[in-house]
């Protein structure tokens, strides 16, 4: 077993002028921190060895939004919406294949508790039983990228509006493991004030 | 009355929502590489309908090079490629060349709705997985993913994730599968 390389991604940030992106380069790894001018969101930016992961805020309106509309009960709307939902956006940045599991994912939440990442094959199955056949829109969980692939859908997080907690990622590079945490990364709240 | 417009109210405001995050929610460049396979496979073959319930028998597209593209109207990079798709495919007009674009479980009125807001019209088919059947045969895990078909029916390039399909690198690999 070839030894996980550990990159820990730390960030400060403030907001100078509205919009304001901030780069802070630890070890190898760049983190940038984005707030949306328009929208008050946040998005958290990754890239090292190969992979790049971008988080950004999603208001749960806009999770009640995308289900409701694809034929989800209001119960089931109501059950994704109150997670901490993020748009997620993963790449393949290197010259090799990639791969990444979503079920080897683990959040670390303010107590220090660690817990593991809900993959999209959880939710199916639990949407299956309630009879909800839609299957996409959530981060495919088990998945190879060749060079210039990329994915984009929703990660879930089971923790309140506005909580902070770190998240730990793995990912392979030409079969070698990795490993990178967001630190302090924050749930959007329910909802925010437009000036 | 009073719940109806209730109802309304909230189902507006939660199309607002969705449309300002979406709009929040910036996206990548798109690239252009595709990955060949290694040993080709066979395209599995389906019959679709596309929005006027007119079917499409892939079987008859054999003799062609085909991009075939999974998506729907709610995924981002698959709006953001589709002006390049619909490029490449007049590029190629009366050629042996064509493009499908197989949406994921979204009915013909909001497809219909979706096109008229893109600048650009798609004048391909855009045939209806209304129960993703055709995309798990393809093993197809997230939208946008295309599959490059050569005139034998069998898989030759993949890409996941949105692309530009009129880039001067795919439209040689289209033309080069064309000569074959």
């Amino acid at each position: 077993m070839k030894p996980l390389k550990s990159l820990h991604r730390g960030f400060t940030y403030s907001f100078v002028a509205g919009l304001c992106l901030l780069h802070t380069p630890v070890h190898a790894a760049e983190v940038s921190v984005h707030k949306n001018e328009q929208s008050g969101l946040l998005t958290w930016t990754s890239e090292d060895d190969g992979f790049s992961i971008e988080l950004i805020q999603l208001l749960p309106d806009f999770v009640r939004a995308v289900y409701a509309k694809h034929g989800f009960t209001h119960e089931e709307v109501e059950r994704i919406a109150g997670y901490c939902v993020f748009g997620s956006i993963l790449k393949n940045t290197s010259e090799q294949q990639l791969t990444y599991k979503v079920r080897e994912w683990t959040y670390t939440d303010a107590q220090g508790k660690t817990l593991s990442v809900k993959t999209k094959s959880q939710w199916l199955a639990e949407w299956r039983k309630a009879g909800i056949t839609f299957s996409w829109t959530l981060l495919p969980d088990d998945v190879v990228f060749e060079v210039g692939d990329w994915q984009q859908g929703f990660t879930t997080i089971n923790l309140p509006r506005e909580s902070h907690f770190d998240l730990h990622y793995t990912w392979t590079l030409d079969g070698v493991p990795h490993r990178g945490t967001l630190k302090d990364l924050s749930c959007a709240p329910e909802t925010i004030e437009q000036p | 009355m009073r719940k109806m417009i209730t109802l309304l109210s909230t189902a507006l405001l939660l199309q607002l929502a969705a449309l300002s995050v979406q709009a929040a929610w910036e996206q990548p460049e798109l690239g252009y590489q595709l990955t060949p396979l290694k040993t080709p496979i066979d395209a599995p073959t389906f019959k679709l309908n596309d929005m006027d319930e007119y079917e499409y028998d892939f079987s008859e597209y054999r003799g062609k090079v085909v991009l075939l593209n999974f998506w729907a109207t709610w995924c981002p990079p698959c709006k953001r490629e589709m002006p390049s798709m619909e490029r490449v495919y007049q590029n190629h007009q009366g050629e042996n060349f064509d493009v499908i674009a197989i949406n994921q479980m979204e009915d013909g009125d909001r497809i219909f709705a979706f096109t008229g807001t893109l600048d650009t019209q798609p004048t391909f088919n855009i045939l209806l997985d209304s129960n993703s059947a055709v995309s798990q045969t393809y093993d197809v895990r997230g939208l946008p993913t295309t599959y490059l078909i050569d005139k034998k029916g069998r898989i030759r390039y993949r890409a996941v994730g949105g692309r530009e399909f009129d880039h001067p690198e795919v439209e040689k690999i289209i033309e080069a599968l064309m000569k074959e």
